[in-house]
């Protein structure tokens, strides 16, 4: 739909915020039959949701402190196995205990797992050694849990689309300036459009703010107070998977005690601070948390003391202090919802946050049956049982060796599931590789900017894994950028474009720059500045992060 | 622990330290002639990281690869390209059975063994059209080629009836592994090392035991044949450096390549201790000369041209220098040094009715270019590639220690060096 | 094995010392570490290009003003106009057709079409002398279908704003469209390996002729000639209009051949080039280097009267960088680096990174140091010396160039 007819229209519900709980609220009022329009300031999939381990926890590391979020996991650890089979990766988990730890701990974990529903096999240490050949070999304890990998990006991209195919509009850069409230009910939201540089109103029943820690200043725009903690959670990116099964510290949760295989990657993290909410924006890695991860990730993978890292990266958790307690110090990591109809007098008005990524269905599932109580609507939830766009019983598995797929068709089973099947591929053009890390096709790109919402490089990324790879996008950006271009027809634009995307993957790139990652970069910067000479067509000066 | 970190980049094979910069790419010989192969990049490091999330996505193609090495030599970033890509064959073809034609070239002694009995009998046969085109239908084997011809009397034989007796007189002393092709198929190359280094004072003796090298067995995925082979190698090479305190040399690039450095890599054979005692007879000669220990004196009014091939795991091992370096202390000698190009044959691949064409395609670039040095005759240091240039181009290839040994003023060497 | 001079690096700078020394009858060995950064080059070579972010006129000129650490003053700023001079020469003997003065820059055009200041581009390639006095009005820019290493609109937009008229025509041939089958070996380098026989160029030139018919001169990607020039020369005599090539990204068919041509020029001259060798250490006697050991080499190593230390920066590992110090991996010598990892570099991609200044530090004999010592007979040249920035003040070839004579003259005159 052309984005000016989405301006005209009044919908039941508007969802501010782009990331899984949005994208997942999104998607389970539209099922329920109500209108919808997601807005979302950047990309989606910016904010936490694409800033974490990628982990999708079997409940296991909260199960001793926090035995609801433990229950919470496991339940839709299992759910998001039948649903989002082509998101998931069903790799298991390890709990070690270290020479260092408590073995003592270890009982008390296990406990805490079975009162929370939560399988935990304890295993015998060379047991652990041999399923999983990097873990610390030195590990006195292990135990066994449901772990599993899981992509939020393309878990979002997959919750999306169901949406739109239920009818609901979504609209990415487009930040919420305010909300337009009339006799004590919100009735809609002021949007700026990023692209085109325009302000709009758009009108809808009820506002569900699911802007993750980005929702304290959507609740201030309409004079009501939440306090958020924002906790930084840095993480690395190695460049290969040193690991196939989650591993975790058994111990109290402490900073870089998760390695999470993701896709091709393995990812440690993550430390944990409370940071100023002025400085949410700023996700740039320092040194002191590079040092910490590493410090630590080498005690329970060795190997990561010399394995390469491609890159470092941040996100900000939500985290939500109780509304008796502002000091914040009992803060839940559990789901908050507020109806501020009920908390501050303000109709229309409803704040999903805290949780983790993981538990995003369910987040959905509590927003959308507050957003349904207001608007009369009675129909069941069915995001448990429904399974997501690309992950349908019948879709295609990336593992099935029995097919002749190609490399780039086989990748793209994995990111997209059954709905690789619309990828173009009948022909040479379309089947020759962009990215060649990741396996990514013309066909994939062209998918992607058709009919993913992608309005540039970093957006192209996501949706695709271009880029994504050890060479961080050194050959495929131009390749792709020069694609979009002909696709939108904006050259200039193109060319700023790929200058955004060398410098965003740059901010990750810096702060382990060094070894064979410092000279990638310095190729890099051969190619695009020596022969190119990118820099001297694109004025980079001022222009904010291209999200 | 915390000041050893990140100091280094290690990854099995370097796969990791690929910068994507795609030089690989353009020396591959295999991908400049078919598009079927995916090339050594996205074959090699880029496929890796994928095969290690999932054996799935190995993909068949890989068998195209010649195992030239020549990505690892162009790679600046010490990435071990083709051991990657072998590797992943080797893991891919576990449990699989190799194919009766598969077995019968790599099995090249067994095959020698049954040929030299019969040797008149089995030049013909395997020569004949008739033969040959029931092995190009039903062995797969390509009709194009010459098998190389059978000696009648094995090199062993030769050596134990001619020469054994008289090795223990001299003061110094170096084992010998001829390999396959010298043993069955050309005894005149062993014949000239011992010539040679009788001269300059070594005497020549065979290991307690020898089987083939393997390298054959390794490129047809017979992983636990060449497993025992190269077992029973690695042991009587110690044998002879420990006991008999003797270096073993071989005439072979290839062999000497396989038994130092794939076996390793390929078989997870561990030959450190003995390594650095495997040594190419010309590299070893070269080295005497160098140190000034010995004295080569070669005959008058020798004049020849010759153009040198680097066979390609001669360049993987780096060692092209001393057979080029020797053969130029030959007065008279023309040497012609060709840009190293892959001669298409790569051991057995060459032979098989699937990769012919490929084969001759890939080698046509060194062809032309033997053609344009205008020399009488061609060297290397490799048996195979002599096979694919004699018949590609119909000019005679000769092993650097023949040429050596055909230009050695024998006596007058003997005399230099003092020996009676 | 003992040499005059063994070079520890194969790229640019390597070549042209050991082709310098070799050509007086010295005995040389260069150990080459895998191919180089020449696979990365657009067809020039460039002298200086920009100071303080002006771009250069006369780069002679503007050398002078250079900073003292700057390794054209280690050359000595007075010889430069005559090593420049000499480089020239030694490309021609290489068989490089190339034009350009090391007193006025020519523009050439980026793969981007973006134009750069150069002082040396290949005679087949678009060079533009004057900006104001295009060399065509309108050009046909020959886009290869299903070619992705070319961002054609990029590069005709390029040409329209400095004033081309352009028009962006996409072709194949039944040779280009078989190579295609591959989704991964599109590259410059494939076309050129594929694009050889008579037919296939006629083929090509066919298309020009058809389809390029209003244009002054046609454009096309540079994907020609493995070897030498003559698959462009054929190519031209067929195409019935002026034809010019236009850098490409990666793998550079124009540094390949470059390189292969230097290669080969080297060996002529009875040089040893070992390619796909590594330098791992050095044997030191007082302030003397006296043998290196090779990987490949191993328990023979090289000796030599001089060494030169051509390794190149990060990217060829002439220097590396871990965790904690950046240090130069073969023989130790000292390095000019920021000792905090912090002030290696910034966030922002473009902006001026400060590893791309280090180096090895050498005395005004480009001889380097080792713990603040001049090792006298150890020279470093090219991207390995520090107090340059290729990227930034596209001096890179200039220096790899300029030092190489320099450091053999100093090794001649030093006899």
């Amino acid at each position: 739909m052309v984005t000016t007819d989405i301006y005209k229209k009044e919908y039941d519900v508007i969802i501010v915020g782009g990331g899984a709980t949005g994208a997942g609220t999104a998607r389970d009022c539209a099922l329920r039959g109500l209108s919808v329009l997601l807005v979302e300031r950047n990309d989606y999939s910016t904010g936490a949701t694409g800033r974490n381990h990628g982990l999708m926890h079997s409940g296991a590391r909260y199960a001793v402190t926090d035995g609801e979020s433990a229950s919470e996991c496991i339940s839709e650890n299992m759910i998001l196995r039948r649903i989002a089979r082509h998101c998931v990766e069903e790799t298991d988990g390890l709990f070690i205990t270290l020479p260092e730890d408590d073995l003592q701990y270890q009982q008390t974990f296990v406990e805490a797992c079975q009162r929370a529903g939560i399988r935990a096999d304890v295993i015998d240490p060379d047991e652990a050694r041999r399923i999983e050949p990097a873990v610390n070999p030195e590990l006195i304890g292990a135990v066994r849990v449901p772990d599993a990998a899981i992509d939020p990006f393309r878990l979002t991209v997959a919750n999306l689309l169901d949406a739109r195919l239920h009818g609901a509009d979504t609209l990415n850069y487009h930040e919420v300036e305010g909300l337009v409230i009339s006799q004590g009910h919100v009735e809609g939201v002021k949007l700026f459009n990023k692209l085109e540089g325009t302000h709009v109103e758009v009108r809808g029943r009820v506002v569900v703010n699911a802007a993750g820690i980005w929702g304290q200043r959507i609740a201030q725009q309409a004079g009501i107070n939440i306090s958020m903690f924002p906790a930084r959670g840095a993480l690395l990116i190695f460049g290969h998977r040193v690991n196939n099964m989650v591993i975790n510290r058994c111990r109290k949760p402490a900073n870089a005690d998760i390695l999470v295989p993701d896709d091709t990657v393995c990812v440690i993290g993550t430390t944990s601070d409370r940071i100023p909410i002025e400085t949410v924006d700023d996700m740039r890695v320092t040194r002191e948390e590079v040092d910490v991860l590493l410090k630590e990730g080498i005690k329970i993978a060795p190997s990561l003391a010399t394995t390469r890292i491609i890159r470092a990266y941040a996100g900000v958790r939500p985290l939500v202090a109780s509304d008796n307690d502002p000091s914040g110090r009992s803060i839940s990591r559990g789901i908050v919802c507020l109806d501020h109809a009920k908390r501050d007098g303000l109709e229309g008005f409803i704040t999903i946050t805290g949780g983790k990524m993981m538990t995003y269905r369910l987040m959905g599932e509590i927003a959308t049956n507050a957003v349904c109580a207001k608007l009369g609507n009675t129909a069941p939830c069915v995001t448990a049982s429904q399974p997501l766009p690309g992950s349908e019983p019948d879709a295609p598995d990336q593992k099935d060796a029995t097919k002749r797929y190609s490399f780039g068709q086989r990748a793209a089973i994995g990111r997209h599931g059954s709905l690789a099947a619309r990828i173009e591929k009948d022909n040479d053009i379309d089947n020759a590789l962009v990215c060649e890390c990741e396996g990514v096709t013309v066909g994939e790109i062209k998918y992607a900017v058709h009919q993913l919402h992608v309005h540039n490089l970093v957006n192209l990324r996501r949706r695709t894994r271009v880029g994504m790879g050890t060479c961080q996008g050194k050959l495929c950006s131009c390749r792709a950028a020069s694609l979009m271009g002909e696709f939108n027809g904006n050259v200039k634009a193109a060319q700023e474009d790929l200058a955004a995307f060398l410098d965003e993957r740059w901010k990750g790139m810096r702060p382990v720059a060094w070894g064979d990652t410092l000279r990638e970069a310095q190729l890099t910067s051969m190619i695009y500045e020596g022969l190119c000479g990118l820099d001297m067509a694109v004025n980079m000066e001022g222009k904010e992060d291209v999200q | 622990m915390a000041e050893r970190m990140q100091t280094c980049n290690l990854s099995e094979n370097n796969f990791e330290q690929c910068t994507k910069c795609s030089i690989c790419t353009t020396v591959c010989p295999v991908a400049a002639v078919t598009t079927d192969y995916p090339g050594p990049k996205q074959a090699g490091p880029d496929g890796e990281r994928y095969r290690l999330k999932d054996p799935a996505y190995f993909d068949k193609a890989l068998k195209l690869c010649l195992n030239c090495k020549r990505c690892e030599v162009a790679c600046p970033s010490g990435v071990h390209i083709a051991d990657i890509i072998q590797q992943a064959r080797m893991r891919a073809s576990e449990g699989k059975r190799a194919s009766l034609r598969d077995t019968m070239l790599a099995n090249t002694d067994l095959l020698g063994t049954v040929a030299n009995l019969v040797a008149p009998v089995a030049n013909t046969t395997l020569g004949l059209f008739p033969t040959k085109l029931v092995m190009h239908s039903v062995m797969a084997i390509d009709k194009h080629r010459t098998f190389p011809a059978y000696s009648r009397q094995k090199f062993t034989t030769w050596f134990k009836r001619h020469a054994a007796k008289e090795q223990d007189s001299y003061s110094q002393h170096v084992s010998y592994f001829h390999g396959c092709y010298v043993n069955y198929n050309f005894p005149k190359l062993g014949q000239d090392l011992v010539k040679i280094l009788n001269a300059i004072g070594y005497g020549v003796h065979l290991l307690d035991k020898e089987q083939c090298c393997g390298v054959a067995l390794i490129a047809n995925g017979l992983y636990k044949q060449a497993k025992r082979q190269a077992r029973t190698n690695i042991d009587n090479i110690r044998t002879s450096m420990n006991r008999d305190h003797r270096v073993v040399l071989t005439t072979s690039s290839s062999c000497t390549f396989n038994m130092r450095d794939e076996y390793p890599s390929m078989l997870g054979i561990d030959n450190a201790d003995v390594r650095d005692n495997i040594n190419l007879a010309t590299r070893f000669i070269y080295n005497l000369v160098d140190e000034e220990k010995i004295k080569l004196i070669f005959k008058q009014n020798y004049k020849r041209r010759l153009a040198y091939h680097t066979a390609c795991h001669m360049q993987r091992m780096g060692w092209q220098l001393y057979s080029i370096e020797l053969l130029r202390m030959i007065p008279g000698m023309d040497l012609v040094e060709l840009e190293q190009e892959c001669c298409g044959i790569s051991g057995t691949y060459g032979f098989k009715k699937e990769n012919y064409e490929r084969s001759q395609a890939i080698g046509s670039i060194l062809f032309k270019s033997i053609e344009e040095a205008q020399v009488e005759a061609v060297t290397t240091d490799c048996e195979t590639c002599k096979w694919q240039i004699e018949m590609s181009t119909g000019l005679p290839v000769e092993n650097p220690i023949s040429v050596l040994a055909d230009a050695l003023d024998v006596e007058a060497t003997r005399r230099a060096n003092g020996i009676k | 094995m003992r040499m005059d001079t063994v070079i520890m690096g194969g790229g640019l700078s390597g070549l042209a010392c050991g082709i310098s020394l070799a050509k007086r009858g010295k005995r040389v060995t260069i150990v080459a570490s895998g191919q180089s950064t020449m696979f990365f080059n657009g067809g020039s070579m460039e002298l200086l290009g920009c100071v303080n972010d002006k771009t250069v006129e006369n780069p002679l000129e503007a050398i002078a003003s250079l900073p003292e650490s700057h390794p054209y003053h280690k050359v000595g700023v007075d010889r430069i106009a005559s090593i420049a001079e000499r480089v020239k020469l030694l490309f021609s003997d290489s068989g490089i057709d190339m034009t350009g003065s090391a007193n006025a820059n020519h523009w050439r055009i980026t793969p981007m079409g973006i134009a750069k200041p150069a002082w040396l581009t290949l005679n087949d390639h678009l060079r533009i002398d004057d900006l104001n006095q295009l060399p065509a009005k309108r050009l046909a820019l020959m886009c290869i279908r299903g070619y992705f290493d070319q961002p054609n609109s990029m590069l005709a937009e390029g040409l329209r704003n400095l004033g081309f008229e352009v028009d962006m025509i996409e072709f194949t041939t039944d040779d280009i469209t078989a190579l295609r089958r591959s989704p991964s070996e599109m590259r410059a380098t494939s076309l050129a390996k594929h694009l050889v026989s008579n037919n296939a160029l006629q083929r090509i030139a066919d298309q020009f002729n058809n389809l390029a018919e209003n244009a002054d001169m046609v454009l096309m990607p540079s994907v020609f000639g493995q070897s030498d020039s003559s698959d462009f020369q054929t190519l031209q005599a067929r195409t019935n209009k002026p034809l010019r090539l236009v850098a490409t990204l990666p793998p550079s068919v124009a540094g390949m051949r470059m390189m292969k041509q230097l290669r080969h020029y080297f060996k002529m001259l009875g040089g040893t080039y070992l390619m796909g060798d590594t330098a791992l250490s050095g044997t030191f006697d007082g302030d003397r280097l006296t043998s290196i050991t090779t990987a490949k080499l191993a328990d023979m190593p090289l000796k030599a009267d001089n060494f030169v230390l051509a390794t190149g920066s990060f990217i060829s590992r002439g220097l590396k960088a871990d965790f904690e110090r950046v240090y130069e991996p073969i023989l130790g010598v000292d390095v000019d680096a920021d000792a905090d990892p912090e002030q290696w570099t910034r966030f922002g991609v473009l902006q001026p990174q400060a590893y791309f200044g280090y180096g090895v530090a050498t005395d005004n004999q480009l001889r380097c140091l080792k713990q603040g010592k001049p090792i006298q007979n150890l020279r470093a040249i090219g991207s390995v010396l520090s107090g340059h920035d290729a990227v930034k003040m596209g001096d890179g070839t200039g220096v790899s160039l300029l030092t190489a004579i320099a450091a053999a003259d100093q090794i001649r005159e030093n006899k």
